[in-house]
């Protein structure tokens, strides 16, 4: 109870709420311009948090997530552009609804369902995060070792697209990793001589290249977007949201729980998680017919989805300290830069930041209500943002933000290197998060599976007999196996109907 | 738009997932031949060397499942997804201008270097010259407070001290 209080009391002081209010806005703008993604809004961050206390750092990002998952859903309903890859799924359906005149109705679920899917999530780790905590306290280098190896396979086996490229991203992200002072030895390891890369690559530059210079470089590719706005009168759009709720009660508690379950997957974010509530929204619906041409219930069901995976992603990281997307692989970069070791000691010694952190997931979710409103009285001037000026304004920001972590002007050539990868990888079809969850992953497969070798001068039996260490085991051979069983079971069946 | 389904490009591209293959396959023959390198623990089991080397099998293995791959698409889905001259030659321009900042930053001072940077790259997008000047200024300007007087980072301010 007294941690509770702390916490209520580290959240409530004006400098905090002052950040609330300005990550808020950012995340709103960031997340309603088509283009700027709300991994790279994160990355944009860091050099901020850098400066700050652990509480206004964490609660920052949480506010500014949220918000920026929430806001790309403005360009979709308005212009048919998604604002972050995260509303991509329901994009066709909310413009086909705005071409019916329900411009309204689809940006007014798209705040509402948001806001409930935010708080299902919040309700979801402020209970089951604690629990897992018991559970983490057990785990030795074995398990870690099965966790981040599990965390590894999910992200292969959810990346959009093609696998094998998602698998290439990621084990050049486990590579990225190695470079520097190894563990065992201290050999350092793929740095030529460098004095700079002895302790890695600066994972911050590399986040601001990996996401925000790669976007720089796309959109001056791209040249300049000119599209007709549709129009709304934001005054409307809470107009009739009551029955919808009541009407779509069983959607919002399965995409809310569905949402919640993907963000904690290590690996898999906001944007599967909208496409598989999608998915499952239209086989259970009564108008499955509707569906790509302008059907509410799916932006409902996926809006849920994608706001409530949020929350969950940050339950593996708090309490493993292993990502569930790529916003809390650049999190836990953040909670080491600020002396937090992610991991149950923190819920022993430090409850009250972790309560600071849900109740700043419930005020952020709730302030979406207000804030989402005047976003969308503003959408059409934030729209019409000139990008020619914008576009210059982030790279400046970006090289800034890699100079001030260190001041050394070394890691803004990282930022440049990574920037220029990141935008090859993606124009190539290769995804970027598997790389950042590749860096973040990496040490810990690594350092776990050494130390345990060590320990028991290369017995390799205990990662298969100790009883959590097996469970974890099964579950990630699950993982593997799961997919590979969905083929064979489809030629089997196809066989049996072709005999037919 | 791009990432729209994410599956739009993936047919066009048999030969750029041909060179990218290749250039996994590179990667994972180069790690090898650095990793032999290293030292290995006492008892000869392996060390700093065992990561990297999964690493660099994985590499070559993976990459060559995708040059096989793209060797069984279809012949005319083989065109490049994008690059027009001037398109390019935007990528370039910001490449270059990010590379000399880095150079010159330290003597000409973060000042002068950033406003120039933003007024190149905002000309080359097409800005109209007076806005692409008072741009340039004020964003300038508030990235210098932002930083350097409210987060204080010591950003290089150059020989004329600007």
């Amino acid at each position: 109870m007294d941690s509770i209080l702390q916490g209520f009391s580290l959240l409530f002081n004006i400098k905090v709420i002052l950040v609330i209010l300005i990550s808020a806005i950012y995340g709103l703008f960031v997340g309603a311009i088509p283009g700027l993604t709300a991994t790279m809004a994160t990355a944009l961050l860091i050099p901020f948090t850098f400066f700050m206390d652990p509480v206004p750092a964490l609660v920052s990002i949480v506010t500014m997530e949220a918000m920026a998952i929430f806001a790309g859903d403005i360009p979709a309903a308005l212009v048919r552009i998604p604002g972050t890859p995260s509303s991509a799924a329901y994009t066709q359906d909310s413009f086909e609804l705005t071409k019916q005149g329900k411009a309204e109705m689809v940006l007014g679920v798209d705040v509402v369902f948001s806001v409930i899917g935010g708080l299902i999530g919040a309700f979801i780790l402020m209970t089951a995060a604690p629990l897992l905590a018991e559970i983490a306290f057990k785990f030795t280098t074995f398990e870690y070792f099965w966790l981040a190896t599990m965390g590894l396979s999910v992200t292969v086996m959810v990346s959009r697209g093609s696998q094998i490229k998602g698998a290439l991203s990621l084990i050049l992200g486990l590579f990225l990793s190695t470079i520097g002072v190894d563990i065992t030895l201290g050999y350092p390891r793929f740095t030529f001589g460098s004095v700079e890369l002895l302790n890695g690559i600066n994972f911050i530059p590399a986040m601001i290249g990996l996401f925000g210079v790669s976007e720089v470089f796309r959109s001056v590719m791209e040249g300049e977007l000119a599209y007709p706005i549709a129009r709304v009168q934001a005054r409307k759009i809470f107009k009739g949201m009551w029955k919808l709720c009541k009407r779509f009660k069983v959607n919002i508690l399965r995409s809310g729980l569905l949402g919640t379950f993907i963000g904690i997957l290590p690996g898999a974010g906001a944007d599967i998680a909208a496409w598989i509530a999608y998915a499952l929204s239209k086989r259970g619906s009564k108008e499955p017919e509707k569906y790509g041409s302008g059907s509410i219930e799916a932006i409902a069901d996926a809006g849920t989805a994608n706001n409530s995976c949020l929350a969950g992603a940050w339950i593996p990281a708090l309490v493993f300290g292993i990502p569930g997307d790529s916003i809390t692989a650049i999190l836990i970069g953040v909670l080491f830069m600020k002396g937090l070791r992610p991991g149950p000691m923190i819920f022993e010694r430090q409850p009250e930041i972790l309560y600071a952190v849900y109740l700043s997931f419930i005020l952020a979710n709730l302030l979406m209500i207000p804030f989402g409103y005047l976003a969308i009285k503003s959408s059409s001037q934030m729209l019409r943002a000139p990008r020619n000026i914008l576009m210059p304004g982030i790279l400046i920001f970006c090289i800034v933000g890699s100079f001030a972590i260190n001041n050394t002007i070394f890691d803004v050539g990282v930022m440049l290197v990574m920037g220029i990868l990141g935008y090859f990888l993606e124009g190539n079809g290769f995804p970027v998060a598997p790389v950042v969850l590749g860096i973040v992953l990496g040490p810990i497969v690594e350092k776990n599976f050494m130390m345990s070798m060590i320990k028991t001068d290369w017995d390799m039996t205990q990662f298969f007999t100790r009883p959590i260490s097996a469970i974890l085991c099964v579950m990630t051979l699950l993982i593997w196996f799961f997919p590979l069983g969905g083929v064979l079971w489809r030629k089997i069946k196809s066989r049996a109907r072709s005999r037919r | 738009m791009r990432w729209v389904g994410g599956f739009e490009f993936y047919g066009l591209m048999k030969r750029n997932d041909i060179i990218a293959g290749g250039m996994f396959i590179a990667l994972g023959l180069f790690i090898f031949t650095q990793t032999h390198k290293f030292p290995s623990l006492e008892k000869g089991h392996p060390g700093p060397d065992l990561f990297p080397n999964l690493l660099a099998f994985l590499f070559i293995a993976f990459g060559a499942v995708l040059v096989f791959k793209a060797g069984k698409l279809s012949p005319q889905n083989t065109e490049p997804s994008f690059s027009t001259p001037k398109k390019i030659s935007n990528a370039l321009f910001v490449l270059g201008i990010v590379a000399i900042y880095v150079i010159v930053v330290n003597k000409i001072g973060f000042l002068i270097t950033s406003a120039v940077l933003l007024f190149l790259l905002m000309k080359k997008l097409g800005v109209p010259f007076a806005k692409s000047v008072f741009a340039s200024i004020l964003i300038t300007l508030f990235i210098n407070l932002l930083f350097s007087k409210i987060l204080r980072v010591p950003l290089p301010y150059g020989i004329l001290g600007w």
